[in-house]
């Protein structure tokens, strides 16, 4: 292994409320593949970002080349050599394959652009690589892995001496990923760096040569990968005390009947063949890592988004949902994780966005009965213990924890009995969130159904009766919560693919 | 969440309106005094209205689409179209005067709900579908009338009753009808679930769509009533002026928009006041009349008019990028 081209040391990083980066340490060598590994929110992409000049870092020392350093923008740290390649592609897709990596360093020929030029230089390039790409080819006819392969392209014509790999593998096949790590091993050859964040095991065993692994915004070591197996990563990766209680056993009685049944939902490459039972009383949790497809389940389910196929049987009655209007008609309701944009509409009142669902309920003749829409939401403003003057307040004034209880008693005036909790806490600070937990109890103990997507996996072992973990939109485990661990859960979350 | 103490009639009526309100008032005294007090007295600012309530029409219409997020440029042709169709079948077909009025209405409609339909169940851009059909509409008025003007009817002729509309005798049913209007305008968008969802969808689109709400629906609604208030405008153009040319209507949409946008009504969707359309037409037509009154001609309107929407929308720009 090579000398150390780049140290960080001590790197901490707040944003308001969250302690981000706490003094984290990363060394990488030339000529070496490291992994850096963590649960969603390690802080991996924060310390990348501190490192290519994104975020200011607020204390702590990076060492590049022998010289302390600090880039102020990406376009610096691209300059020293440091690029990231990031998990979505910054490509145009109208524009030719070597238009797009000479953007902003157009060749010029007087003040017209000289595009055979240009396609000799990515030619070249390609050719050091053994890429076969023509450079004339419009970028938008070049598959997702080819693709890919010009962003590397383009980080190594930047003469890159540190390339930074943001989950490159996210969208590609199996055949493109090793047609990736053949140029990855050529670049090993040339001496260049590499950091390589993913969630997938066998490509870490595969191509790493050391794994550094983060949790909680620390640091918490590094392992040759030769010498180390799956489950000593997995172990660094969730060896967190979890200080909240986890259930041990399910509340939900063994016979409770199934109020909601989808089987071999299809959409997309997000949600490939899921099938999944709830039952009447239960927290169903889903959990995995980024980009599981859990979201997108849930939004298929919901009728948000369409969907190729598959069967939703509501209390037994196969139904159709093709939109969300659908969805509601049979009792289901969708908190989504993005509350500002899919929840509630801030320049509403509280009252008026507690009625939004359920207006039909709210009127006289053809006049909304205002004061019925105020007594309803007042009643859920007590209920929910909602902090707002009065429920003629703006919802864009309220926190994060009390618009989220906002969209809550939307669904509950609604009296939807099945209700998707898509990241419930995310952003709600702890009072709150505890608040938002006994709510949930509440709910299911009045006879209502959960499902609660959730990455954070205290809250996941903490909430859920049963738990679905889905990894690259497949359902990879159901676990009772008798039975569930971190480790499992993890295990499954992260598991190879066939 | 601070609460600022605020008197309880600018709590009620709202800092903007009166403000606008009193800018209006300082308007009159100010062109009055240019004019040496020629611009003074009731009977002149009746005729000044008389000629404002097709404008007024527009832009409560137009307060319905912007409320939604959406834009419609087509109301002042189609207004034209409206007039210039049913006009030219009256004259040249015999089509009885209540059925030409009717007709007027219902090409308007007609043509919100071909705009709405487009936007909403197609989703193509208000701005360009307002833009085709502002054409469509100049391109079908001067076909049906071979590009010919039309002259409805003079008041001293039989069929004249329908200028009533706009005053009778000097009493100013115009004013009355146009209030009246505004009023319900104000009700169906404050008080029933059209204005509700038509409001929401304009703030945010998408959570009201996941809320199981027919978005689709409402969003093509507020360009009907759009519609309808165009064709109802068209009734009271040629009420006031009697004569309607092929080609032409597109200043009223800046106008119109103009008015509305001063009023309150933001162009990103989710606000709307029709009092402050109300207040906001009643300062545009006061402005115009002020320019004539002092000698400019009717192309400096155009200038002020235009600078006006972008003064009122640039406020509106800013006053929320200060909220954020």
């Amino acid at each position: 292994m090579g000398d150390i081209i780049l140290t960080m040391k001590d790197i901490d990083k707040s944003f308001p409320g969250v302690h981000a980066l706490d003094h984290v340490n990363l060394e990488i060598r030339k000529g070496e593949v490291l992994a850096l590994m963590g649960e969603n929110g390690a802080g991996k992409s924060t310390l990348m970002k501190v490192l290519t000049g994104i975020y200011k870092k607020d204390s702590g020392v990076i060492t590049y080349e022998g010289k302390e350093v600090e880039f102020k923008n990406t376009r610096e740290a691209q300059d020293a050599g440091i690029i990231i390649v990031h998990q979505e592609l910054n490509m145009l897709g109208h524009l030719s394959v070597a238009q797009n990596l000479f953007i902003g360093r157009e060749f010029k020929k007087g003040i017209r652009i000289d595009d055979k030029k240009m396609n000799e230089e990515a030619k070249k390039l390609f050719d050091r690589l053994n890429v076969d790409i023509d450079p004339a080819e419009t970028m938008a006819n070049l598959t997702v892995g080819k693709q890919q392969m010009c962003e590397i392209a383009k980080a190594v014509s930047f003469d890159a001496k540190v390339i930074i790999f943001d989950e490159p593998s996210a969208a590609l096949t199996e055949s493109e990923i090793e047609e990736m790590f053949k140029i990855i091993r050529d670049l090993k050859k040339r001496d260049i760096a590499m950091v390589y964040i993913s969630h997938r095991m066998d490509e870490i065993k595969v191509i790493t040569d050391r794994v550094t692994v983060m949790r909680d915004g620390t640091y918490v070591g590094t392992l040759i990968t030769k010498e180390s197996t799956k489950e000593d990563i997995i172990n660094m990766m969730v060896g967190r005390v979890i200080y909240e209680d986890p259930k041990t056993q399910s509340a939900v009685p063994k016979n409770a009947p199934v109020v909601l049944k989808v089987e071999h939902l299809k959409a997309g490459k997000m949600v490939q063949d899921v099938s999944f039972e709830l039952r009447k009383g239960e927290i169903l949790g889903f959990s995995g890592l980024m980009g599981a497809g859990r979201t997108e389940t849930a939004r298929a389910l919901f009728g948000a988004d369409p969907k190729e196929s598959g069967n939703i049987y509501v209390n037994g009655t196969k139904v159709v949902i093709n939109s969300p209007q659908d969805a509601v008609k049979y009792g289901i309701g969708y908190l989504s994780e993005d509350r500002k944009r899919y929840g509630i509409v801030v320049q509403k009142t509280v009252a008026e966005n507690t009625t939004m669902a359920s207006m039909k309920n709210f009127m006289n003749g053809i006049f909304i009965n205002k004061k019925k829409e105020k007594n309803v939401a007042q009643k859920y403003v007590e209920a929910l213990a909602t902090k707002t003057p009065d429920v003629d307040q703006l919802v864009v004034n309220l926190s994060g924890g009390n618009q989220q209880k906002v969209v809550i008693a939307k669904w509950l005036t609604r009296d939807c009995d099945i209700l998707i909790f898509d990241e419930p806490t995310r952003g709600i600070d702890v009072g709150a969130k505890n608040e938002i937990y006994k709510l949930m109890n509440r709910l299911v103990a009045e006879g209502k159904s959960i499902i609660m997507i959730s990455s954070e996996m205290t809250e996941i072992l903490r909430m859920s009766d049963r738990i679905v973990v889905m990894c690259e939109g497949k359902k990879t485990g159901e676990l009772d919560i008798s039975e569930a661990k971190q480790e499992n859960i993890m295990n499954l979350a992260t598991r190879e693919i066939e | 969440m601070e609460k600022i103490k605020q008197n309880a009639l600018v709590k009620k009526v709202g800092f903007n309106r009166i403000v606008l309100v009193c800018v209006m008032l300082l308007m009159y005294l100010a062109f009055g005094g240019l004019t040496g007090g020629s611009f003074f007295g009731l009977s002149r600012i009746t005729n000044t209205l008389n000629y404002a309530y097709f404008l007024g029409f527009l832009s409560l219409g137009v307060t319905f689409v912007i409320a939604t997020g959406g834009i419609d440029f087509s109301i002042g042709p189609v207004m034209f179209c409206c007039a210039l169709v049913s006009g030219y079948s009256m004259i040249t077909y015999g089509v009885p005067m209540v059925l030409s009025l009717i007709m007027s209405v219902l090409i308007g409609v007609l043509f919100g709900v071909f705009n709405g339909y487009l936007v909403a169940y197609w989703k193509v851009p208000p701005f360009i579908v307002s833009m085709a059909s502002m054409n469509i509409a100049k391109g079908i008025a001067a076909v049906f009338t071979k590009t010919q003007s039309v002259s409805w009817p003079q008041s001293a002729t039989s069929d004249g009753w329908y200028r009533n509309f706009v005053s009778m005798n000097g009493f100013p049913v115009g004013l009355i009808v146009f209030l009246a209007v505004a009023v319900v305008c104000a009700i169906v968008l404050n008080q029933t679930k059209w204005g509700r969802y038509i409001l929401c969808l304009g703030s945010n689109e998408e959570a009201v769509r996941l809320s199981g709400v027919n978005v689709k629906k409402w969003k093509m609604l507020a360009y009907v009533i759009c519609g309808t208030l165009v064709g109802i405008a068209s009734i009271y153009y040629v009420a006031a002026f009697t004569t309607v040319q092929p080609g032409y209507g597109d200043q009223y949409n800046n106008e119109a928009i103009a008015g509305c946008v001063m009023g309150g009504t933001s162009m990103a969707g989710g606000l709307a006041s029709i009092s402050g359309t109300v207040i906001g037409v009643f300062i545009i037509s006061l402005l115009q009349q002020g320019i004539l009154a002092l000698g400019f001609t009717k192309e400096y309107q155009y200038i002020i008019t235009g600078l006006i929407v972008i003064a009122a929308v640039y406020s509106d720009v800013s006053a929320r990028r200060r909220k954020n």
